[in-house]
């Protein structure tokens, strides 16, 4: 009860201070609105050389998965393992382990609050704008795409949280995380089909998105697709095994990890 | 004042970290590195009572920051034991922190973009107080530290000095019985200084708050503390109340000559005496009185210049400190 407490006091405070920065909220929508956009533009060209539908997908399908991708890099979890690496490098670490906290679970609530606001203007604007220009496909005007979607998307948030988490902790070991960061970031991507819609991965790409750790925390993408209907137990399985194992990882090197705390100046 | 609030037992800490070797090669360095180890606290043992002001000093890389951190729980031991409270920091980090509150001078624990009422409240739930138990503790600190002028004002635009008052008192929303304190004063002025000095010092008196305080700061610890402990390399070299403190070096006082006109020379001093300072103004003579009685100096003085005026007093604390810093690093 307290932690969830906790979890709206820290959520409603990071939306409150993000609401007075509206230039900031301008600048990030902007980003995704730019990068979204040109890629939409461009695959709408390639469909429509191809008569508007490539490997049985339509372009309409296509729009959504990619604009998935994109609302939900909107929530910036990827940002916990810098934050983490900060907390180390910085010294602040010795504040928030101060604090009558879990230390984790505090900084990936932390998280959420800091992306939820621009999440659900980009989430809103993004729809409506898609809506108008794209339309939505059958797809995900069925009861089986609600109930699914909201299950892959909560795996994807905690698969994507530990994901990013393991890679925080190794500051505690290496300090500088930068370069896995990127090549993690990447990874999730690319696997996440935010370059290459997922429906016209190869068949040995699609397969590592499958069952790796970095395409399972953006499943969401795939809730649009015809084959949706016939995998979501699949993936969610798979999603909840990632979310075991990687939950494991987490708690064992943070185990260590506390262990290993040196602070600058003491 | 009888119960004991920390037990400090043989506590020792050693940093290990990985060193590159010239001679190894670089797979060697990356998975089996060299370590060397640093100790930075070595078998230190003490005792705080409950309402106790304790300052908790020493030279810069001292062990006095890695001692806080273990007694708040944030780095294991490597050997001894910890009772804060009844509690071990390193097991029992969480229960601990429901009860203890820590102001780092160096670390801001505030949100920055919001007003200071707003880490105050956020603090207040974090610590799992009711919303009426958080805004009564709000309106009494608020009034306490008269933080009223700036309470609705974004953190990150508040001078130094107010952040700081509210810094210790975001600390105290939860009514700890130990408040730990580093380096509180660093970069305030002396208005600042003093007016967090005499707001610890309340919350010492009316709500029984047991300080434990590092600072460089001399001033903090003479107005501040009644016992003052004294580590340097890790180890303990002196726990006595601060009013003795300057006891320790009572045997040297300082002599203030002002000349009638100026002072042209600097003669050879009779033993026991040496200058600390010479100026043609003002010469001030420090004096061993152990060697030399203050009576036989002050003639000797008189004999060898032509003076005004004269002012003896005994040592400053922060020389008394300097000397205590200076005696035991000489013994390292």
């Amino acid at each position: 009860m307290k932690e969830i407490r906790l979890a709206r006091k820290i959520i409603k405070t990071l939306v409150k201070d993000r609401i007075q920065y509206p230039a900031r909220l301008f600048a990030d929508t902007a980003s995704i609105v730019a990068r979204c956009g040109i890629l939409l533009l461009l695959y709408s060209y390639v469909f429509g050389l191809n008569n508007g539908v490539i490997k049985g997908t339509t372009f309409v399908v296509v729009a959504w998965s990619m604009f998935f991708y994109f609302s939900f890099s909107t929530l910036g979890l990827s940002r916990i393992a810098r934050y983490i690496m900060q907390d180390i490098i910085s010294g602040h670490i010795e504040v928030l382990f101060s604090k009558p906290i879990f230390y984790l679970s505090y900084r990936a609530w932390w998280q959420i609050g800091v992306g939820a606001y621009p999440f659900v203007v980009t989430t809103i604007l993004g729809s409506t704008a898609l809506i108008f220009t794209v339309g939505v496909p059958e797809t995900m005007a069925t009861s089986l795409f609600y109930l699914t979607f909201l299950l892959t998307f909560v795996g994807a948030v905690i698969v994507s949280l530990f994901v990013y988490t393991i890679v925080g902790l190794l500051a505690f070991w290496v300090e500088d995380i930068t370069p896995v960061h990127w090549i993690i970031d990447k990874a999730v991507m690319i696997l996440g089909g935010s370059y290459l819609p997922i429906a016209l991965f190869p068949d040995f790409m699609y397969k590592i998105s499958l069952y790796s750790p970095f395409g399972a925390s953006v499943f969401v993408t795939h809730t649009v697709y015809e084959s949706w209907a016939t995998v979501w137990y699949k993936l969610i399985g798979i999603q909840m095994a990632w979310v075991l194992v990687l939950g494991i990882i987490v708690y064992l090197m943070f185990s260590k990890a506390v262990k290993n705390v040196s602070v600058n100046g003491g | 004042m009888s119960q004991n609030s920390i037990i400090v037992t043989n506590l020792s800490k050693t940093f290990s970290f990985p060193v590159k070797s010239a001679t190894a090669g670089w797979v060697k360095n990356l998975f089996s590195p060299e370590k060397r180890e640093i100790t930075a606290v070595k078998n230190v043992s003490f005792s705080v009572k409950a309402g106790e002001r304790i300052a908790f000093i020493g030279p810069n890389g001292a062990g006095k920051s890695t001692t806080i951190k273990m007694l708040t729980g944030i780095l294991f031991p490597t050997a001894g034991t910890i009772s804060v409270l009844g509690l071990d920091p390193s097991k029992d980090r969480k229960k601990l922190a429901y009860r203890i509150g820590t102001v780092f001078g160096q670390r801001s624990q505030l949100l920055p973009n919001l007003p200071v009422t707003d880490s105050f409240e956020f603090f207040g739930v974090m610590y799992g107080m009711s919303d009426e138990n958080i805004q009564a503790r709000v309106s009494e600190l608020v009034e306490l530290f008269d933080l009223s002028s700036f309470v609705d004002q974004p953190v990150r635009k508040l001078s130094l000095g107010q952040r700081m008052r509210a810094e210790v008192a975001a600390a105290l929303i939860h009514r700890p019985e130990i408040i730990f304190l580093d380096e509180p004063t660093i970069g305030l002025d002396v208005v600042a200084k003093k007016v967090l000095r005499d707001l610890l010092i309340t919350i010492n008196k009316e709500e029984k708050v047991t300080i434990f305080l590092t600072s460089h700061d001399v001033g903090d610890i003479e107005s501040l503390c009644d016992r003052t402990i004294v580590i340097n390399h890790g180890t303990v070299i002196n726990d006595l109340p601060t009013r003795e403190l300057s006891k320790a070096f009572a045997y040297e006082k300082h002599i203030d000559l002002i000349p009638k006109t100026n002072f042209d020379s600097f003669p050879v001093l009779p033993n026991g005496a040496v200058y600390f300072s010479k100026n043609k103004d003002k010469i001030t003579v420090t004096v061993d009185i152990n060697k030399l009685s203050v009576q036989d100096s002050l003639k000797k003085l008189l004999n060898l210049f032509e003076v005004e005026d004269v002012d003896v007093y005994n040592t400053e604390l922060e020389t008394t400190i300097r000397h205590i810093y200076e005696r035991d690093s000489t013994r390292a």
